[in-house]
């Protein structure tokens, strides 16, 4: 059974978790590549820096260190204090 | 269960309509209907009577309240969420009814042989059987049944947008995550809570009761029972806090100016009248602090009417500098009991013996020590000099101040008579200050008054710029003083407003 | 999905990047959480494809991952 509470805003905004604001152009972002350790993921994420590198932006690379469980506190602090956004990959 | 999902109860169901199923909306067979509950020693007596009833060939329908298998062998319909028996207004179980052509024609409640006779047309009924016995409360009746079914209804009711929680979403942090928190936990706002607060006043939850800045939304009695909920009111509060928003939400009052603000000033809520120790809260020891459920969660429940509805927050339409810890909540009553001058509300207005908020736009309390003057001119010195330097020692008329008189300082004035009147003007005597020190560059302080004030006479507080109040525990000789927002014209001023019901 | 969830709502703009087989779990998984985080597919399968069908992919997906990470 669904769970439900009632609004207690406005009601301006959508209810539901919001993503976060996306920056308007990532010209000198730092983009963070989390690699959640599953098979072949490195193959895909290599080429996904280069091609990002190739645009001037800087990358930093991340690894969990296993994909049954959600990524420790400090490396998720890590990626949030050194990156401006995240890609994670890659999940099949 | 919800309301008409058997299409059966109309309305609210609680009390179901009487008289024909034309009106009820129910359909009833033809012949004799029985209403039992097996927790019922009369209808216990009378099980073989529907027995010896079914056997004779009589057309006859037995609803059970309770357990359809009661009574044995009569195959009874389930009427467990009582759809049936609110349609039907029961008050007795056994009840007996005919139906004819879907229309009920007679009824009967509790077992009378002869009634049940000649209702039957049957002769010899219940051999052996006492000639009557009362029969019992239908579940209908049951007060937490009523409660439930009440609380159902207006749950179904409600207006505002749902938002369903993912299966694996804490409710706690669910709140963090949508951003309803003012940093510490709320009370995840259910169907059924918001439904249970809005049973703490007699206003219709659609009512509009204010519109709320910065964002203009028109806001509800039920939105404001939502806020009250996530702030842990009970709903016996809840008539205080649509009093403290209509307040709040004054041109007056100028909420909006308060939030954007960079200054450290929250709306401060202080409450007077008979409510006060209805709802229990607290004007005594520890005012300002912890403890109280009432005084912590009216506050809070304004805050975030302000945060949620008006979409006022820190970081965005809320800049303060500093702020300070009361806008996590601020509420406090007078302590009228004992005080030696009328109370805040009676003198901004209203009628003795009625209750009331007092919205007061102030900062953090500032101690005042006196433990040494026993006369009421010395304590009033000390007070005029903790005024002085409210927010600035510099600054003059563009900023009220409240002053909380603790009881024993209060006694201190009592004692030589002193009416709040009378306080009022020795201390604003004591606060006539010399322009001369005011001005920019006075003292070697660059901030001031302009220079045209030189020479003047200016008073600290404008007329009405001191609130006084009574309040806090019987030991301590201290006292406190809380400096206000800006006034006048783009500030904001004192607004008190009478609580409903 | 917890962990572009977890940056996501703690103010780092994230993007996962699953194969297709993962469209249905993950919009499960998503209404589970009671998130609508950024999400890019990639042509199933992964496991045994060569590095460089791997890196193909990778070339045909750049743009639309930077895509959701840029505001439009």
């Amino acid at each position: 059974m669904t769970r439900e509470l009632i609004d207690p805003t406005g009601e301006h905004q959508p209810a539901g978790r919001e993503r976060a604001a996306r920056p308007t152009s990532l010209d000198g972002a730092t983009v963070g590549l989390l690699d959640i350790s599953k098979a072949r993921g490195d193959v895909f994420l290599d080429r996904v820096a280069e091609r990002i590198t190739e645009r001037g932006l800087r990358v930093e690379r991340f690894t969990k260190p296993t994909f049954t469980k959600v990524a420790p506190i400090d490396l998720r602090h890590e990626i949030a204090t050194k990156c401006d956004v995240v890609i994670e990959a890659l999940a099949d | 269960m919800s309301p008409g999902t058997t299409g059966t109860t109309g309305t609210t169901g609680t009390t179901g309509t009487t008289g024909t199923t034309g009106a009820t909306g129910l359909t009833l067979p033809d012949g004799l209907v029985a209403i039992v509950k097996r927790d019922c020693p009369t209808c216990t007596l009378v099980a073989p009577v529907l027995g010896e009833l079914a056997r004779s060939g009589v057309a006859l329908t037995v609803y059970s309240q309770d357990d359809p298998t009661f009574p044995e062998g009569l195959d009874a319909r389930d009427d467990t969420t009582l759809d049936v028996s609110f349609a039907l207004d029961l008050e007795t179980v056994p009840t007996l009814l005919r139906v004819r052509g879907g229309e009920i024609v007679d009824r009967t409640e509790g077992w009378k042989r002869d009634q049940w006779e000649a209702f039957t047309g049957r002769d010899g009924l219940g051999a052996g059987l006492p000639e009557y016995r009362p029969g019992c409360g239908s579940r209908t009746h049951d007060p937490d049944i009523v409660a439930r079914r009440t609380a159902a209804a207006c749950a179904a009711a409600l207006q505002s947008r749902r938002v369903p929680l993912g299966d694996q979403e804490d409710d706690i942090e669910a709140a963090y995550e949508r951003g309803w928190t003012d940093g510490l936990p709320v009370v995840p706002p259910t169907p059924e809570r918001v439904a249970r607060m809005l049973t703490g006043t007699t206003r219709d939850p659609g009512e509009v009761v204010a519109v709320v800045p910065p964002d203009l939304v028109p806001l509800t009695v039920e939105k404001v029972a939502v806020n009250a909920t996530l702030a842990g009111c009970r709903p016996e509060y809840l008539p205080v806090v649509l009093a403290a928003v209509e307040a709040a939400c004054t041109d007056e009052f100028n909420i909006h100016g308060l939030l954007a603000t960079t200054y450290f000033s929250g709306p401060i809520v202080i409450v007077n009248g008979p409510v006060v120790s209805q709802i229990g809260m607290n004007a005594e020891i520890n005012l300002f602090g912890q403890g109280n459920r009432a005084n912590a969660t009216i506050g809070r429940a304004l805050q975030l009417v302000v945060r949620n509805v008006g979409g006022g927050r820190p970081g965005g339409v809320d800049r303060a500098t500093l702020g300070n810890p009361g806008k996590y909540t601020f509420c406090f009553a007078e302590r009228e009991h004992d005080s030696p001058w009328e109370p805040l509300h009676v003198e901004r207005g209203e009628a003795e013996g009625t209750s009331a908020v007092t919205l007061f736009a102030g900062e953090g309390p500032r101690g005042v020590v006196d433990q040494l003057s026993r006369e009421a001119e010395s304590l009033a010195q000390t007070l005029a000099a903790c005024i002085l330097p409210v927010p600035h020692p510099k600054l003059a008329m563009a900023f009220d101040a409240m002053l909380v008189v603790s009881p024993e300082h209060g006694r201190v004035f009592r004692e030589a008579g002193w009416s709040k009147a009378r306080l009022r003007d020795e201390l604003h005597a004591r606060l006539q200050l010399d322009g001369d020190d005011l001005v920019r560059g006075a003292g070697g302080i660059a901030e001031g008054l302009p220079e045209a004030f030189g020479g003047m006479t200016i008073p600290k507080l404008r007329d009405g710029g001191l609130l006084i109040v009574h309040a806090g525990g019987g030991a301590g000789l201290f006292s406190a003083i809380i400096g206000s927002w800006v006034t006048g014209p783009g500030g904001s001023e004192p607004v008190t407003r009478t609580i409903g019901t | 999905m917890h962990d572009i969830v977890n940056l996501d709502s703690a103010g780092t703009p994230g993007v996962m990047i699953a194969s297709t087989e993962f469209v249905g779990a993950a919009f499960t998984q998503a209404e589970a959480l009671g998130a609508d985080p950024a999400r890019v597919f990639v042509a199933h399968p992964i496991q045994d494809r060569t590095d460089d069908e791997l890196r193909d992919l990778a070339d045909a997906a750049v743009d639309e991952i930077l895509a959701e990470l840029t505001a439009t």
